[in-house]
């Protein structure tokens, strides 16, 4: 007994250099406090109630957000299409998680997303600048270069320099919370794909390989928590949606501080696993960003 | 310059040093050499926002000509007439001091004037001096340039300037020309001088004899164009390079710089009407109206050919612009548009732009520039702002079929073939499924396919591609504006369920 206590000592001592001296990202999940699990995944019918109860098995919100912070929620919403074609992210969900944050006394809640679509129209048509708005957060434009800086990102192998949302540079914590879909060159968004949209100049990750540079999203700064959006998942058509996209009713919500982990359980919800898995969830884990194989991770399966 | 010493001491007004056509011909001449010094230097030192290269080459006779047959567009219609009309005014100014050339030669001529000091005689025009220049001509107009270039002035100086101006042969040849025949070379083999020489050949104002010529012959010696004819008092003003050896050295004044008196003129046209009347001017007539015939079908022939070819070589986008939604056709838009650009400032996507193309048809109107913006799907605003019905008002349900232009996809260019990585940036963004990502050469590697059958032609794709300069996947004009036949299919059906947790 006692040696454990001590082993686990070592263990944490290790992780808090990890820690410091930041270029570890696998440490901390395997010195995390054996209570909480890797990742949640909860299936049901209301996406609030699933992240309750995703949340309660992690510890509550509040062990992510203290009071006071500044807090991003990063959800997609990339796209001029309605809620229901599950292009972007859910508005209830980030509405309430928004609210949820608010109401642990975070400071400021801001959202917004580099769209793909015009943003004014994206906004409005997702639902979320409303919903979000609503629930009192404040919705940023990112459709200027004026509202991105460039930093020197460490570790890099081909996005060396990057312009990255003020938001997403300043916030304290932030909270991604993507929407799961099939994706035409990526093969499957969720997590980390999602960062893309604090990005200013796509063009870079597009040209360079979007396996090789999506992984390096992570490298500067990493979510505090991932949430995806696996409710109506699109397997055909994405990430914008077509006439003919084919949908699955997925009914799952997944949560997780590990963004490579939440990625690899979304593959398999939409099917993509082994070798016809994204690259970019290899490449991630090859480089320590995060764990891809799921089997090695303490999931927490849950019914809301 | 060499027989200036002798006319110092000649009878006299006018001539030698003391004459104003001395001073001005080497202002001329040193113009010609600023102009040539700051070319050169700029030739030489690379430098990619050169104010001289960019403007130097556009003030080029030469080089309007040549854009005037390839592109027919209106900045060079407009250059050349501005050209035209001031050289049928004034005569061969740009030979004078503006041809890149032109001092090269005239330091030619003065090496000349230092070796030979014999002088140059009076030649006779003829249709000979045609031949090289009209020829070049044709062979660009049918589509073979090089020759032209060989011989044109600024292409001949800025090509020996590439190679930092070592000896070449086009410029021993040319610059040899100028020591053997002075400017022979600008009136019998140069392109541009064939052109300036048909402009000028009656120009209003040029060197003219005047009263009191005393038939020293100073002049035709003097004169490096081989033009003036002292015996009968004329000069050729299609050959008068304006070079002013003439008029500087003639020692009565009687050669000078202006308008054909009035008496001359009609001496001339008397001479000219009665010589036509005899047998022998309407055999001349007519064989002059048959040869000009000749030469001017040979020249619709030559540029009719050349012009299939570069109809084929323009690119698309060039052929027909993308014109906003709702205006159906460049004939419509022309017919009803002010150019008041209120579509430009209603566009949320900045797409709309004012043509820059400089052709009478398009310059300003609005077009849409994928490159910095596409049309947003489901976007009518534009169509809405319109005062004049230039942009027809299309709804909503239309616009989602309304076809602005057509997709065109370059696989090989294609960053999934050439990079071998994933990107599928124009599927993503593709409103309607016309551009799509399927399995290819690789496996696993999906790329980049089009139906054309359902694109609008948004530009979104053309917008988001990552390959620079061209874009790998781009859209190009319609003549006409329509409206898609379908639309992709929707799918039918209840969503599949997920039964399980997948892990």
């Amino acid at each position: 007994m006692k040696r454990r206590t001590f082993l686990k000592g070592v263990a944490g001592g290790a992780a808090a250099l990890g820690l410091s001296s930041a270029s570890q990202g696998v440490v901390p999940a395997l010195a995390q406090e054996a209570r909480f699990p890797d990742l949640v995944a909860v299936r049901g019918d209301s996406l609030t109630a699933m992240f309750d109860r995703a949340l309660s098995a992690l510890g509550g919100l509040e062990r992510y957000v203290q009071k006071g912070e500044t807090v991003l929620v990063k959800p997609n919403m990339g796209w001029a299409v309605p809620p229901e074609l599950a292009a972007n992210t859910n508005p209830e969900l980030v509405s309430h998680i928004v609210k949820n944050l608010l109401n642990l006394g975070a400071g400021k809640v801001y959202v917004f997303d580099n769209t793909c679509d015009n943003w004014a129209a994206a906004y409005r048509e997702s639902g979320l600048e409303k919903a979000a708005k609503e629930a009192g957060a404040t919705v940023a434009p990112g459709n200027d270069s004026g509202y991105y800086q460039g930093v020197d990102v460490p570790g890099a192998k081909y996005l060396e320099r990057m312009e990255l949302h003020e938001l997403y540079l300043e916030a304290d914590k932030i909270i991604n919370v993507p929407v799961l879909k099939n994706h035409g060159g990526a093969k499957v968004t969720a997590a980390m794909k999602n960062l893309m949209g604090a990005v200013w100049s796509r063009g870079p990750l597009h040209r360079l390989g979007l396996d090789e540079t999506i992984p390096e999203l992570l490298l500067y700064k990493k979510p505090t928590l991932n949430v995806v959006d696996a409710f109506r998942v699109m397997l055909s058509g994405g990430p914008r949606g077509r006439g003919d996209s084919k949908y699955l009713a997925g009914r799952m919500l997944i949560a997780s501080e590990d963004a490579v982990a939440a990625d690899a359980a979304a593959c398999a919800v939409i099917g993509v696993t082994g070798v016809d898995a994204p690259d970019y969830i290899r490449n991630a884990a090859e480089r320590g960003l995060g764990a891809s194989d799921l089997s090695r991770l303490n999931i927490q399966r849950l019914t809301a | 310059m060499s027989s200036a010493g002798e006319t110092e001491s000649g009878e006299g007004k006018g001539g030698g040093r003391s004459s104003p056509y001395f001073l001005l011909k080497w202002i001329f001449r040193a113009m010609g050499l600023l102009l040539l010094v700051l070319l050169a230097r700029a030739l030489t030192h690379p430098d990619g926002d050169s104010v001289v290269l960019s403007l130097y080459p556009k003030f080029q006779p030469g080089q309007i000509i040549a854009g005037l047959f390839s592109h027919g567009n209106s900045a060079f219609v407009l250059s050349f007439l501005v050209y035209a009309v001031l050289t049928a005014l004034f005569g061969r100014f740009f030979c004078a001091f503006l041809c890149p050339l032109g001092a090269g030669l005239e330091a030619a001529v003065l090496l000349r004037g230092f070796a030979k000091p014999k002088g140059y005689s009076y030649r006779r025009s003829g249709i000979w001096r045609s031949v090289v220049p009209f020829s070049l001509l044709l062979l660009f107009w049918a589509g073979i340039t090089f020759p032209y270039g060989a011989l044109e002035p600024y292409s001949v100086v800025a090509g020996a300037g590439y190679f930092g101006f070592r000896p070449s042969l086009a410029l021993l040849v040319v610059l040899g020309s100028g020591y053997f025949l002075g400017r022979g070379f600008c009136n019998f083999l140069c392109p541009t001088g064939f052109i300036l020489r048909l402009l000028s050949r009656r120009s209003l104002f040029g060197m003219r004899f005047k009263e009191g010529c005393v038939s020293c012959g100073k002049c035709a010696k003097a004169c490096p164009a081989s033009c003036v004819d002292y015996r009968n008092r004329k000069l050729d003003a299609g050959r008068c390079v304006l070079c002013l050896e003439c008029a500087s050295l003639c020692p009565a004044g009687t050669l000078s710089y202006g308008r054909e008196a009035k008496a001359a003129l009609g001496k001339a046209a008397a001479a000219k009407t009665d010589a036509a009347k005899t047998d022998a001017g309407k055999v001349l007539r007519r064989r002059a109206f048959l040869v000009r015939g000749a030469l001017g079908a040979a020249a619709a022939a030559a540029y009719l050919t050349g012009e299939k070819a570069r109809a084929e070589m323009l690119p698309e986008l060039r052929r027909f612009p993308v014109l906003p939604p709702g205006a159906l056709s460049l004939a419509h838009l022309n017919a009803h548009c002010t150019l008041c650009h209120t579509c430009l400032r209603a566009c949320p996507n900045q797409a709309l732009h004012p043509c820059e193309n400089m052709d009478l048809a398009l310059w300003r109107k609005p077009v849409l520039v994928a490159a910095r913006g596409f049309c947003q799907y489901e976007c009518v605003k534009c169509t809405r702002v319109c005062p004049t019905g230039a942009l027809v008002r299309i709804s909503v349900e239309e616009k989602r079929v309304w076809r602005l232009a057509q997709v065109r996809l370059k696989k090989e260019s294609c960053v999934v073939i050439t990079r071998e990585t994933s990107c599928g940036a124009c599927a993503e963004i593709c409103p309607t499924g016309a551009v799509y990502m399927a399995d290819g050469l690789i496996p696993g590697r999906p790329e980049p396919y089009v139906k054309p059958e359902y694109c609008v032609g948004c530009g979104a794709c053309q917008k988001v591609c990552p390959v620079e300069p061209m874009p790998a996947i781009w859209i190009s004009g319609l003549k006409y504006q329509d409206m898609l036949a379908q639309r992709a299919p929707k799918a039918e059906g209840p969503d599949a369920v997920l039964e399980d947790f997948p892990f």
